[in-house]
């Protein structure tokens, strides 16, 4: 078995159905149900990106639209598509997704060298400032590699061979998000007998819930979903929009959705739209969108295998992936213990919880269970920087070359909500009592 | 986009109509003076509140409309046949 870091059973993923895809030239295998970045992370594959100034290493950071790292260009002849985010683009068989911004190879990038000068690189550099040598003869050898540094991906290069269609709906009730929350609140309002539009970005309604093991009215959250979205799909005035963004709305009522029909498939049907705009006017709309998580800041806070605590836990319970084989949890609220647990429980070593708040504040039911489970909670406490396997100077790119030669990744790490993470087992050395703040920023 | 009442089809989208202007400026007699003839050219009000204005349901049933519209809130307040209103005696 290839996927090295697929947990054997468990997950929201069809296992009988095993695609193969190919990332920089390697084959992997996934599954149905994947995204890029689950299944890259399921063979243990964390460097995935090079960052766009200094291009530093970048991994997988969240589960879902609002990952800033793992950028990729998705190669499909005329359909390329550049800066597509891992963790949204849905496996399909024969995907062939390429690393950017990084030349030769994303593991030998020599515009790493940037960072060596970035002391001369302040942010809001533009390459026109460069007046020297000041001859138009030397502008023009120098122009070209300068030029070459800018922008991300490649465009593609042939004509757009797709179709794409609006659509006007009306509806009394458009419910935006298919959460528990999107979809408690649809199936009040269809019961209540009314056109119903439920839309969602995802390619599987659930949202959070997926995967999870709460459970809602007495049913578990899968079967609650599984439930709950038949009964919407077999009501006639219920109209379910998966793979579907709300991305605008206006005076009245009036929701702007874009539908991506085709770009999950590995070869679109004839006749069949790309993607699809929705304009609808609804008598109401419940926007049941959910929340993102927001990172603490702490240096080298960008190392691959730093990950947002949320997004650990969606790896482990939807996609039956170990994001790691160790790891330490910062957070500054009980929420991130949930994912403590759940890495535990994949049988990842946790080296602890790092937590901000006094000791006296872990009092919620999450940490007593974390202490229960024999979990290390360092109350009090505050990742100041995460350092790379090797001990090498903060900054360096050790992490990813330390974690291909073994093969695995040392360690993973997970953040809270506003909380930090680290990103090493040595980070944890680097843990202050009481908390200090140090301002570190991740690098553009 | 507004959602705009026309009192012949009822609700439709703002795309079906084209804005006729101040519902509230009336024509000055032929023999006015200039000046009075320049307000009412050039001069409009810009309110922020309630605004009477002229629609015409040009992808509809192409009648006129007067047109009650919040200028703050973009709320449609009232609509009603251009003769209707009862500030049509100005």
């Amino acid at each position: 078995m290839t996927q090295r870091f697929r947990l054997p059973q468990g997950g929201v993923i069809e296992r009988s159905q095993a695609l193969t895809f190919e990332f920089d030239g390697a084959h992997y295998e996934g599954y149905r149900g994947d995204t890029l970045a689950s299944a890259l992370l399921a063979n243990g594959v964390h460097l995935v990106a090079r960052s766009f100034k200094y291009h530093r290493p970048r991994g997988i950071f969240s589960a879902g639209v609002e990952e800033p790292n793992a950028l990729v260009q998705l190669a499909r002849g005329a359909r390329t598509e550049p800066n597509v985010r891992a963790t949204t683009a849905e496996l399909c068989e024969g995907l062939i997704a390429t690393s950017q911004n990084c030349w030769p190879s994303l593991e030998l990038d020599f515009g790493a060298l940037a960072g060596t000068l970035s002391p001369l690189l302040p942010a809001g550099f533009y390459y026109k400032t460069f007046l020297w040598p000041p001859t138009p003869r030397a502008w023009l050898r120098y122009e070209r590699f300068i030029r070459a540094a800018a922008g991300m991906g490649r465009a593609a290069t042939e004509p757009d061979p797709d179709r794409y269609e609006h659509e006007y709906a009306h509806c009394d009730v458009l419910v935006v998000g298919g959460g528990a929350a999107g979809l408690a609140a649809a199936r009040a309002a269809a019961s209540t007998g009314v056109r119903v539009i439920v839309c969602d970005e995802g390619a599987r309604f659930g949202g959070g819930l997926i995967g999870e093991s709460e459970t809602i009215d007495g049913t578990g959250a899968t079967a609650w979903i599984d439930a709950t979205v038949r009964d919407l799909a077999a009501n006639p005035d219920v109209t379910l929009l998966p793979r579907t963004t709300a991305f605008g709305s206006y005076d009245g009522n009036m929701l702007a959705l874009v539908e991506r029909v085709t770009d999950h498939l590995a070869s679109p049907p004839a006749h069949t739209p790309r993607q699809r705009l929705w304009k609808v006017r609804a008598g109401a709309a419940v926007l049941a969108t959910g929340a993102h998580e927001r990172a603490i800041a702490y240096a080298n806070n960008d190392l691959p295998g730093t990950m947002l605590a949320h997004a650990a836990r969606v790896y482990v319970r939807r996609y039956a992936v170990r994001p790691g084989t160790r790891a330490i949890v910062f957070t500054n609220n009980d929420s991130a213990y949930a994912t403590a647990l759940a890495l535990q429980e994949a049988g990842i070593a946790v080296g602890g919880v790092v937590d901000a708040r006094a000791e006296a504040e872990l009092a919620g039911s999450l940490p007593r269970r974390a202490r229960a489970a024999g979990l290390t909670i360092l109350p009090n406490s505050v990742i100041v920087t995460a350092l790379s396997p090797e001990d090498a100077p903060a900054g360096s790119n050790a992490t990813w070359s330390a974690s291909r030669e073994a093969g695995i990744p040392r360690c993973t790490c997970a953040h809270s909500p506003a909380g930090v993470c680290g990103t090493t087992m040595r980070s944890r050395r680097s843990c202050r009592s009481p908390p200090r703040r140090r301002s570190s920023a991740p690098a553009p | 986009m507004l959602l705009i009442s026309c009192p012949w089809c009822g609700p439709r989208a703002q795309s079906e109509f084209t804005y006729g202007g101040d519902a509230t400026v009336k024509r000055p007699p032929l023999d006015a003076d200039e000046a009075v003839w320049a307000e009412f050219v050039y001069l409009r009000d810009n309110p922020a509140g309630p605004h009477e204005e002229l629609w015409q349901h040009s992808a509809g049933c192409r009648q006129w409309l007067r047109v009650r519209r919040d200028t703050r809130t973009h709320e449609i307040v009232d609509s009603a046949p251009p003769r209707a209103s009862p500030r049509d005696d100005r």
